[in-house]
């Protein structure tokens, strides 16, 4: 009697069926690959470790100028977008044919955010722009990244940029 | 008919929730009450009721005197008269600073018996009385653990130790440019810190006791977040000489590092479970930094799982685990303010501790307490009784508060 009314509960929704297997199957979506059409491209990009710091000279031991306008981001924003494109190539023109043209790309972040969350985003801005300049062709060897966050604020910049900064 | 059938299949789902997503599945479970809610502290029914008894020697009386003050301060006893009923009783005695120290229970049974010989009267006091606790009430004591903290009343950014009190305050870093992100070792013997001394951020660890100093990190990029695993032999940090910031950990003993997160965005934070056997980190992924669980590998090549923890905010950083291991505590923004949130692990609703600019929590040793900073200023905020009260005032801007013990 009891499975009878089983039956019948399941023959009125056609779609409880379904709906059981949907909801088995929810807790498990964390698990589920995502389809290749929805992957961002920048995604899959072949990322390249950084080579040795030395050498480098950090804006906090001496006053470096920056070698192009500073790179602007929006507050959660850490992909390059389409205004940063032309300093980036204007750049990356300049030093395509100096294979000895060293770059150090420098975060920065404003004083509100969370200091631990201000220097990993602002490092992952200034890597975001290194990969650019990677598959604008400029030897990954030669592009050094730091992620100050707002650890230097106010003297430093004290919003979301990127600055770049040429090394000789 | 609908109705019965539906109520069937969503029984069914609630029956089979799952700790990977604490999402959706928990908070239905949690709403008709099958969450396997932690509960954040119980206050406790009764206090246990302490006499202090007599102290012999030189230093004896100064010695009594101090214990009281340090045992009314713990909030864990109620001291009792000397002709009241105890059902502990402490006594010993203090010659030149040095104690030796006895906790008797009722029946007059011995359940230790030792002695202090560190300089100072109050360091073995407060020893003694971190001892009292620990073997009254099974948790540790306040009065020996120690807070680091960042603060820029040099014009720099410097790291700081202090007490549970705010009191015996040291800078422990005199770095070039700063230093800034520290956490201290479980027993409070070592600082791991990111380090500017050379312009670029380096992670290293300093010892408190001799004052040896060393680089963990010398890695291109940036190297901040650094945690101590809970017995002390690993590091967990943020790292991006990969090309990518990912959260690695290091082995302090053979200095190799394993990368444990799977990145695309901005890891952070990573804090320790008190078993050791997992990590909660904040990831942004381009809409607002959200918290992750994942499993320590305990060997080499073994797969491990990672998973997003849902806490219903949008933006959640600086995640720290309980001692207990039964809460996380994290900043969030709420009414576009930082926010100090606690929820219980797994499952469980997320309740804000303190809005109004609070950030950066961490949980005291016994995990009754919470220190964070709100507007550059620490603070430590009883869980039980909702009450705080600022450490430490005209102290610079003050930053990234950690506990330890």
């Amino acid at each position: 009697m009891r499975m009878t009314n089983l039956r019948s509960v399941f023959a009125a929704i056609p779609n409880a069926s379904f709906a059981f297997v949907l909801v088995l199957l929810l807790p498990s979506c964390g698990s589920i690959p995502m389809p290749a059409f929805f992957k961002n491209p920048a995604d899959e990009a072949i990322v390249y470790a950084l080579g040795s710091r030395e050498g480098y000279t950090s804006p906090l031991s001496e006053p470096l100028k920056p070698a192009c306008p500073a790179l602007r981001f929006d507050d959660d924003e850490f992909r390059v977008a389409e205004s940063h494109e032309r300093p980036i190539r204007d750049l990356a023109k300049q030093i395509e044919t100096n294979k000895k043209a060293r770059l150090l790309i420098a975060g920065y972040a404003p004083p509100n955010l969370p200091q631990d969350h201000a220097r990993s985003i602002s490092d992952r801005r200034a890597l975001a722009v290194r990969q650019r300049f990677i598959e604008l062709g400029i030897e990954p060897a030669n592009l050094q990244t730091v992620g100050y966050g707002n650890d230097f604020s106010p003297s430093s910049p004290s919003s979301s940029v990127v600055v770049i900064y040429r090394q000789n | 008919m609908n109705a019965r059938a539906l109520c069937f299949i969503t029984l069914l789902a609630v029956c089979h929730g799952t700790r990977a997503e604490a999402g959706i599945l928990e908070r239905v479970r949690g709403w008709i009450g099958l969450g396997d809610k932690a509960e954040v502290a119980e206050p406790k029914k009764t206090m246990p009721r302490i006499r202090i008894g007599p102290f012999t020697g030189g230093t004896g009386a100064s010695a009594q005197d101090a214990l009281r003050k340090e045992l009314l301060d713990s909030r864990e006893f109620f001291v009792a008269g000397t002709e009241e009923k105890a059902d502990f009783t402490v006594e010993g005695s203090s010659i030149g600073g040095r104690v030796t120290g006895k906790l008797r229970d009722s029946k007059g049974k011995d359940l230790f018996q030792r002695s202090y010989a560190a300089p100072g009267l109050d360091e073995n006091l407060k020893a003694f009385t971190d001892d009292v606790i620990y073997t009254v009430t099974g948790r540790p004591g306040l009065a020996t653990s120690r807070i680091v903290f960042v603060s820029d009343r040099t014009g720099r950014r410097q790291i700081y130790v202090c007490d549970a009190e705010g009191g015996d305050v040291h800078q422990v870093t005199h770095d070039k440019h700063g230093a800034v992100s520290p956490s201290l070792a479980p027993d409070s013997s070592m600082v791991a810190f990111t380090s500017y001394r050379s312009g670029f951020p380096v992670i290293r660890l300093l010892d408190l006791n001799v004052g040896w100093e060393r680089g963990v990190t010398d890695t291109p990029g940036s190297s901040f977040g650094s945690a101590f695993s809970p017995d002390g032999t690993h590091l967990a940090a943020m790292m991006s000489f990969i090309g990518n910031p990912e959260i690695f950990v290091s082995d302090l003993g053979s200095n190799t590092a394993a990368c444990i997160s799977d990145s695309v965005g901005a890891p952070a934070s990573p804090s320790w479970h008190p078993d050791g056997k997992q990590i909660v980190f904040s990831d942004d992924s381009g809409d607002g930094p959200k918290l992750y669980i994942v499993e320590v590998p305990q060997k080499e090549g073994q797969a491990s799982r990672l998973f997003r923890w849902r806490t219903g905010y949008h933006f959640c950083t600086d995640p720290e685990w309980s001692p207990d291991g039964g809460n996380i505590a994290f900043t969030t923004r709420k009414g576009g303010e930082w926010a100090v949130a606690i929820k219980p692990w797994p499952n469980g609703g997320t309740r804000i501790i303190q809005a109004g600019g609070a950030q950066h929590p961490s949980w005291s040793p016994n995990g009754r307490l919470i220190t964070y900073v709100q507007h550059g200023e620490l603070y430590v905020h009883d869980l039980n009784s909702g009450n705080r009260r600022s450490l430490l005032r005209g102290f610079g801007r003050v930053s990234e508060p950690r506990w330890m013990r």
